[in-house]
């Protein structure tokens, strides 16, 4: 099987209903191998629970998530959803970094500690390898000096750059950064932006849920808008940052932001 | 009503006017000193010791120029009679009351002497005392801090497991939980062990007491520390377990590496308290045939109808808070070591 044409990640008819609310509501994309996505949009639109659908963090109602071309993380019983068994939903996680907003360090550990947990306890890689991994992808990030420190001591820039350092230890497929920089102190977005930078020169895959337009403008291959639970815009970063895009609700949007 | 409160003050007054004449006229009066000795002397051999002082104390202290013999005699029988009643320090200050007239009385002198040295022999026989009842008392608190130690090691254990049940969405076992809380932290602890001890064996159960009371003692510390445990793991901040379970750990590796591990700080305080409550309640143990601290000092004072049984059981006590409330404080600071910036 050729996967090279493959899409990595595809998202047929995603539905997430909160109560009466409807979050997302049968959301169609296709991300392929070392695409880089933005989304944005208003708050509440729906952006973070749809990301957060593809890992599995927010069970969906509708709708299907393909990985690699297969159909994975459901079960359809009676015409409902299920979440496919836990060790399944791992698995596929472990093939999916995710950076959060307000980054969810592990306090209780070191920096080295944080960075090794993953390939530890999930990949099951010795002391020794888990070791060599974490210090190669600090070093990626600039914060081998860090190592021996707790969360707790550092900045937030450096924090955000440890829980890439951490993601990106499981050596995933993809990346989903959920508003990377909005807990952010403004001269500390510069940091964890040219990590981000860096991380999509390399080449890897990512999906990027954003208030922050320097990545839609600068690192994006395709720009979503979202409102109120559908994408009401893909675009090019050249097209969407056009005037002669004929969206009102964008161009408020952005104005607003400017 | 102002009226009537000034009214309650003049009769007051009136009173006491009176009170303070008719005293004087009892200090002008000559006190028949033989019939005051006759009289303490009969009260003393009828064995109202208490009256024959309360007698001897009216011999008023001699006026200037007058013999003070009769008050002498007075105070050093009060003396005398005073020490056989253990009463020291009123048996020394009765002496004192002669020496501050007659400094070199040798009579009052010598008594004082003799009274310092029985306060010696108190304090000996007081370590005697501890002497005698430390072996069993130690041997009683051996006990005790096995009970204890014995539910120190059941109870997280057993909280722990209760609090992941309750928080589980395994309802059968929610409900179980939430049932063990229930009914170990709804009833009293004596009642508990009263129904393992002897209320079991009516249904075919029996166990030997120290069984008894450290499934008595696990059970009901399991249910106040599962309450404890569950508050401690749902205060750890959501965002800790999506990001384990982002990095793709199952349910169980991230309570086990990343929810539990945050709890330890917080759990100590409150978890040393129950411990701290723990040592006291082993107490309770002693009523279903437990030989340990509090029942040995309670036989202990029973035999010999002594306090310092009781005294040295305190003390042993306060010695276990002490030194656990020590150990935790010591375990709390350890454990949050990595909020110290």
């Amino acid at each position: 099987m050729n996967t090279a044409k493959q899409p990595l990640l595809e998202l047929v008819g995603i539905t997430k209903r909160f109560k009466q609310l409807t979050a997302v509501n049968g959301v169609n994309l296709v991300v392929n191998p070392g695409e880089k996505l933005v989304i944005i949009g208003p708050s509440g639109s729906g952006k973070s629970t749809l990301l957060r659908a593809v890992n599995f963090l927010e069970q969906i109602d509708d709708g299907i998530i393909r990985f690699e071309g297969r159909e994975v993380g459901y079960l359809r019983k009676h015409g409902k959803l299920h979440l496919d068994r836990q060790q399944v939903i791992c698995g596929l996680r472990a093939e999916i970094g995710m950076v959060f907003q307000h980054f969810h360090l592990f306090p209780h550990m070191t920096v080295l500690a944080n960075v090794m947990e993953g390939p530890l306890t999930v990949q099951k890689k010795g002391q020794r390898a888990a070791q060599e991994i974490a210090l190669e992808m600090l070093g990626k990030v600039g914060l081998l000096d860090k190592k021996e420190v707790y969360p707790a001591t550092l900045s937030g820039g450096q924090k955000q750059r440890v829980a890439i350092a951490r993601a990106l230890a499981m050596k995933p497929k993809l990346m989903l950064f959920d508003e990377p920089t909005s807990a952010l102190d403004p001269e500390l977005v510069g940091e964890v932006f040219d990590t981000i930078h860096a991380l999509a020169d390399e080449g890897m895959t990512m999906v990027i849920v954003t208030h922050h337009m320097g990545f839609a403008r600068e690192l994006a291959d395709r720009v979503i808008f979202m409102e109120a639970g559908s994408f009401v815009v893909e675009e090019t970063p050249a097209d969407f940052f056009s005037d002669q895009l004929g969206n009102e609700r964008i161009r408020a949007f952005l104005n607003r932001l400017i | 009503m102002r009226i009537s409160l000034s009214g309650i003050g003049r009769v007051v007054s009136t009173l006491l006017f009176l009170w303070v004449l008719t005293g004087f006229a009892a200090a002008g009066q000559t006190v028949d000193l033989d019939s005051l000795f006759r009289q303490a002397g009969d009260l003393q051999s009828e064995g109202n010791l208490q009256g024959a002082v309360e007698t001897l104390v009216k011999v008023p202290p001699p006026a200037p120029g007058q013999d003070g013999e009769p008050f002498v005699r007075s105070r050093m029988q009060m003396a005398r009679i005073q020490f056989s009643l253990k009463e020291l320090d009123k048996a020394q200050a009765t002496c004192r009351q002669v020496l501050a007239l007659y400094p070199d009385n040798s009579e009052a002198k010598n008594f004082l002497a003799s009274i310092e040295q029985e306060r010696k022999s108190r304090l000996g026989a007081f370590i005697d005392d501890c002497l005698r009842f430390l072996p069993v008392l130690l041997k009683g608190a051996l006990m005790t801090l096995l009970l204890v130690l014995c539910t120190m090691l059941i109870s997280p254990l057993g909280g722990l497991f209760i609090a992941l049940g309750r928080i589980s969405h395994f309802r059968p076992l929610t409900a179980f939980c939430w049932l063990v809380i229930w009914l170990f932290r709804g009833t009293p602890l004596l009642l508990q062990l009263f129904f393992i001890y002897y209320g079991l064996p009516a249904l075919g159960i029996t166990f030997r007491p120290f069984t008894a009371a450290v499934i008595g003692l696990g059970l009901n510390y399991s249910a106040y520390l599962g309450e404890i445990i569950r508050g401690a793991i749902q205060s750890v901040d959501h965002g800790q377990m999506e990001a384990a379970k982002a990095l793709g750990m199952t349910y169980r590796q991230a309570m086990r590496r990343i929810i539990i591990p945050q709890t330890y700080k917080r759990l100590m305080p409150p978890i040393g308290n129950e411990f701290i409550a723990l040592i006291k309640d082993t107490a309770l143990v002693s009523t279903i045939a437990m030989v340990e601290l509090m029942r040995s000092a309670d036989q202990m004072f029973n035999t010999y109808f002594n306090i310092t049984a009781l005294i040295l059981a305190a003390i042993i006590y306060l010695v276990f808070t002490t030194v656990f409330t020590f150990i935790f404080e010591k375990i709390e600071y350890r454990a949050g070591i990595y909020e110290h910036r």
